[in-house]
């Protein structure tokens, strides 16, 4: 059993340590990939005024790693025309792009054929909905500097990286409208050069498109920077003759701070859980060191050296580690293939193989610091006598004569503070700056009260059994009778054995607990990611100008399935020079479609701030990070400049500033504005909404199923469902990982904290089988029997359990505080996962039950043959 | 068959292990132990001493013969109480003092905490090492912690004292004073005794002796042996 123990605890901790090795690579590795593969044109290079096209083609084809490279023309144009059923319809100001005939099928994710043919002239989808256009339709195209060109509609196509595709390239960040146009036409490279080829100076550009060689390192964050280098490098090589808009870098710059805090992650979440596997085994070791003890001594009567001893001890470790290694490596490939599928330990051959290395080292470390050093220890300075001792003197070890435990914690709560008090974020990647700024100091909090909380649980299961004796034998009396004094003693003399059961059961516990939290947590606020960015249970939102049909929110409120649906205005407007995203809504029923959050809103009380709202029509929320940049102060004029209907211009309305909103379902993260939709309707003269917000009682994608039939395909109109959403974020480059993760520690947390409680206690009390057989003898029953063993028993489940529930959700919220950068919105209180803590409770109680209940049951046997056998 | 007969054995039998590795520690053992009687069980080392009185304690079951306790009871009835056992080995429970270990089978009993312990110091007075009543096991010498696994079997007045070699880590002047003072405490408690031993200065004190030699048991001693 002895043997098993150690086994087993060597193979945990290699297996969680070789599964953190997959985790940690196959994570790195899949967040280059994914941030590579959803870049649709990894370069835009965008030619300087008098640049030579075709030379600096040939400079971009030349570039090294360069695979592909394509050059499109962009156009302004002041607008399409398109008249039928007895109307005339005109759109704003838009773009006409060129583009070569295998564009789409070169670099494709950048162009979606919705209708119609693959070529000719192709409307934007928004920009078909905006003229009311479809394939055939006579579109007249305004060209500054000449007369306006008529074009038939050949296609209608949608534009997914409409964003990046028409960034400013070259421009200081926020100095330029970050919205892509409205409007959007697509020509082959030919007609365009037609159309535009005496266009007015400084109406056209062209660009550069180009393909990177997917060869980069694994590294989010080394490729980040190998990608800037070479767009660097290629930006030296024209000579001034374009700028590069870096698209891969733009993604894997996010990728990379994601993949910081996967390390942290690791650090919080994967470490802890290793060390606990490595303490696990150190006290299955320990629980039967008095039997090795004896046994050394035995051998020492017969002649053996201290050398002979150490190396038999020696034998035993490599056995019981080589075999632990190799179980442990199998289980993390199997789990490796279930979690992360893939049971390589590293996106590469050489990771793995360093994985492997270090997992074996690891395990035969482990199995020899856990057997051979205390086998050396008692060889050298332990008298044969000693040797046999049970109990020994009990000497108070230097961190307690220091109160390590205490300074401990105290200077992890004095970091935790220092980190917490002001805006605090332990990773800071700077957009576009290739290092990455880490406050590894902060990392000691959570380190330095995890050790301080175990010191301290040891320190207080050690008290309370040194000194409360009394109260132990009156708190067995009930069930212990004229034996609790006995039982309280026996207790109190063995409190190093049973204060090292509970202190590791209170880590498993702590840790389990403290996974569980974290997890629920996240999945919580993955789930308020959802919401908020999908806006509703179901939304529905167009970019055309001429908004949503003013009848939508009728028709589907009638829609089975739906309890509400609220209109809300999307616009953009200027705040100085800063585009915004400005939200008309409703005040009074907005909350009857979407859950209006209290942190959604400054001073933490939603429906306070939109009866401030409501209770002025030119009223406006602003968020967080306008009101500092503006200067704001509540009642503040502020003149917004919005688009008008009359003239498609923009034009200041004044409104005035009443209130913080931090979030806001559909919003943008950094900046946005809530208004009153009557007094945005008034001032523009357009009241169309261009969302409509639906809550479901019944299935999210069934109704949004139903909206999008009765909507049709050409509505151009989009409608999300909460359910697909959430797929979509959970699919996020943390997330993804974060799930495997999560699911990896939760498993192994609760193998940890059944095997802590079991095992140990089992451990234990099989050392003290020849004590029961002698208590046997003397005539204890087994209920008497019982006692001894229950009381053990209850003691470290109890003690271990709540002392690790309390450190436990003390250590999940310093983590989850110090990863704020992790949760999206940050979250207000912790979640705690009711039904993984029942399952841990009764994996708990039933390793607890079932140690108890195998050693009462191996006392049935005849007294004597227990006797003997030992 | 008398009733007041404490153990009653017929054909005793003990096999130890199957088949091949079968070892026969008794064979067709029979004999009586009444109220009062003082047996030495004398015979070599492995010869089966100890199986005997492990079955007389009723601590291991025979192989095949029958072994009843007229005068007590059942088996279930032998301890704590009527029988009890002082072993050839370290037996003191480690986590326990000695004065803890010695009034254990008073509070097995049932007997109240400050009675017992009482009882314990006197029991251990009576041994002559009450200087080590709050001491652990790992604290005393071996002969001390035979004398208190002596003191614990006699301390709950029984009426039949079984001890396997009781005075074995005991020198002989030692062991004459233990033997010497276990026999008067019996008599104070009334208790019949079997002692295992293989020291004949041991056995000499006793006015029955029983031999046994590879598993077979002499209840019938020659004069010339006392």
């Amino acid at each position: 059993m002895r043997l098993a123990g150690q086994t087993l605890g060597v193979a945990v901790a290699v297996a969680m340590f070789a599964s953190l090795g997959t985790f940690f690579a196959s994570s790195r590795a899949e967040m280059t990939s994914r941030a590579v593969s959803s870049v649709p044109v990894d370069w835009q290079v965008r030619l300087s005024p008098g640049a030579d096209p075709a030379k600096t083609l040939a400079t971009v084809t030349g570039a090294p790693g360069i695979t592909v490279a394509a050059p499109v023309g962009f156009a302004d144009t002041g607008g399409f025309r398109a008249s039928g059923r007895g109307s005339v319809r005109t759109t704003g100001p838009g773009q006409v792009l060129g583009l070569p005939a295998d564009y789409a099928s070169t670099f494709p994710g950048e162009i979606r054929y919705l209708v119609g043919a693959h070529d000719g002239v192709l409307l934007a989808q928004q920009t078909a909905a905006n003229l009311g256009a479809g394939v055939g339709t006579v579109v007249k195209v305004d060209r500054p500097g000449q007369a306006p060109a008529q074009l038939t509609v050949t296609g209608i196509v949608d534009l997914p990286a409409a964003d990046s595709l028409f960034q400013a390239i070259g421009v200081a960040p926020g100095s330029a409208p970050i919205a892509p146009p409205d409007n959007v036409m697509l020509l082959a490279d030919t007609a365009w050069q037609r159309l535009f080829a005496d266009a007015a100076s400084g109406t056209t550009t062209t660009q550069i498109h180009a393909e990177l060689a997917g060869a980069l390192p694994a590294d989010p964050g080394a490729a980040f920077a190998q990608v800037v280098g070479r767009a660097k490098n290629l930006e030296a090589a024209l000579a001034g003759g374009g700028l590069v808009g870096d698209n891969l870098a733009a993604q894997l710059d996010g990728a990379r701070s994601d993949a910081i805090y996967a390390e942290l992650l690791f650090l919080f979440l994967g470490v802890p859980g290793v060390v606990l596997a490595g303490l696990l085994t150190s006290a299955i070791a320990s629980a039967s060191r008095p039997r090795r003890r004896r046994e050394q001594a035995l051998l020492r009567t017969r002649g053996a050296s201290p050398r002979r001893i150490v190396q038999l001890a020696a034998f035993e470790a490599v056995a019981t580690g080589g075999i632990g290694v190799a179980l442990g490596l199998l289980v993390a490939g199997l789990i490796g293939r279930a979690a992360f599928a893939t049971s390589s330990f590293g996106a590469t051959h050489a990771q793995a193989l360093t994985w492997i290395v270090a997992a074996t080292i690891g395990g035969l470390g482990l199995s020899l610091a856990t057997i051979v050093l205390p086998a050396r220890q008692d060889a050298r300075t332990l008298t044969v006598r000693g040797a046999q001792a049970a109990i020994g003197t009990a000497h108070r070890p230097l961190w307690s004569r220091l109160y390590l435990d205490l300074a401990c914690l105290a200077t992890g709560g004095l970091i935790y503070w220092q980190a917490v008090r002001g805006g605090y974020q332990v990773v800071l990647a700077p957009e576009g700056v290739p290092t990455i700024s880490v406050s590894y100091l902060t990392l000691l909090a959570p380190l330095l009260l995890w050790i301080g909380s175990a010191l301290l649980t040891w320190r207080l299961a050690t008290a309370g059994l040194a000194r409360g004796r009394g109260v132990l034998a009156g708190l067995w009396r009930p069930a212990a009778h004229g034996l609790s004094g006995v039982v309280a003693s026996s207790m109190s003399r063995q409190r190093r054995s049973l204060s090292r059961g509970l202190v590791l059961m209170a880590l498993a516990a702590s840790f389990a607990l403290s996974v569980g939290i974290f997890n629920t947590t996240y999945a919580a606020q993955a789930r308020v990611d959802a919401q908020l960015t999908n806006g509703a249970d179901v939304s529905v939102t167009t970019a055309a100008a001429t908004g949503l049909p003013a009848t939508l929110a009728a028709t589907v409120r009638s829609l089975p399935g739906v309890v509400a649906a609220e209109p809300m205005q999307h616009r953009f407007a200027y705040v100085g020079n800063d585009l915004q995203d400005l939200y008309g809504i409703d005040p009074a029923t907005i909350g009857r479609a979407t859950p209006m959050s209290n942190a959604f809103f400054s001073g933490g009380d939603a429906q306070a701030s939109l009866a401030t709202l409501a209770a002025r029509p030119d009223a406006v929320l602003v968020s967080d990070e306008t009101v500092h940049d503006f200067q704001l102060q509540p009642g503040d004029l502020l003149r917004l400049r919005l688009q008008f209907a009359s003239d498609h211009s923009y034009h200041a309305v004044a409104f005035h500033y009443v209130g913080i909103a931090r979030e806001f379902p559909t919003a943008p993260h950094d900046s946005f504005l809530i208004a009153n939709a009557a007094y945005v309707a008034q001032v523009t003269g357009n009241a169309a909404p261009q969302t409509l917000l639906v809550r479901t009682s019944g299935s999210p994608p069934a109704v949004a199923a139903s909206i999008r039939s009765g909507l049709g395909a050409a509505s151009g109109a989009t409608v999300r469902d909460i359910v697909t959403q959430q797929r979509i974020t959970l699919s996020g480059l943390t997330a993804i990982d974060l799930a495997g993760l999560t699911r990896l520690q939760l498993v192994f947390a609760l193998v940890m904290a059944a095997g802590a409680s079991g095992l140990v206690l089992a451990l234990g009390l099989a050392e003290r089988r020849r004590t029961f057989a002698i208590a046997s003898a003397l005539g204890a029953r087994r209920s008497q029997l019982a006692t001894f063993v229950w009381s053990e028993a209850t003691y470290m489940a109890i003690g271990g359990l709540a002392l690790g529930a309390l450190s436990g959700w003390g250590i999940a919220f310093v983590i989850v505080k110090i990863l704020t950068g992790v949760f999206d919105p940050p979250p207000e209180q912790l979640s705690v996962p009711w039904s993984y803590l029942v399952v841990l409770g009764a994996a708990v109680t039933t390793a607890v039950v079932a140690a108890g209940v195998g050693m009462l049951r191996a006392t049935s046997r005849p007294a004597v043959e227990m006797i003997r056998d030992l | 068959m008398s009733p007041e007969a404490l153990v009653h054995a017929a054909s005793l039998r003990k096999v130890y292990g199957a088949g091949d590795a079968a070892v026969t520690a008794l064979v067709d053992a029979t004999f009586t132990v009444s109220r009062g009687d003082r047996i030495a069980l004398v015979g070599p080392s492995g010869s089966g001493k100890s199986t005997l009185l492990h079955l007389m304690a009723g601590l291991d079951i025979p192989s095949e013969g029958t072994i009843e306790w007229p005068a007590i009871g059942p088996i279930t009835a032998l301890r704590p109480g009527p029988v009890s056992f002082a072993f050839q080995g370290p037996s003191l429970l480690p986590p326990l003092t000695v004065v803890e270990n010695v009034a254990l089978p008073l509070l097995l009993a049932g007997e109240g905490e400050a009675a017992a312990a009482s009882a314990a110091r006197e029991m251990l007075m009576r041994f002559d090492i009450g200087n080590i009543a709050d001491r652990l096991p790992e604290e005393i010498s071996g002969g001390q912690s035979q004398r208190a696994g002596l003191a614990r079997a006699i301390v709950g007045r029984p009426r039949l004292v079984l001890a396997d070699e009781p005075t074995g880590q005991l020198d002989h002047e030692t062991a004459a004073l233990v033997m010497a003072g276990l026999l008067a405490t019996l008599d104070d408690v009334g208790a019949a005794t079997v002692v295992a031993t293989h020291d004949l200065s041991v056995a000499a004190v006793f006015p029955v002796r029983w031999t046994i030699s590879v598993g077979t048991l002499t209840t019938e001693v020659a004069p010339s042996l006392v």
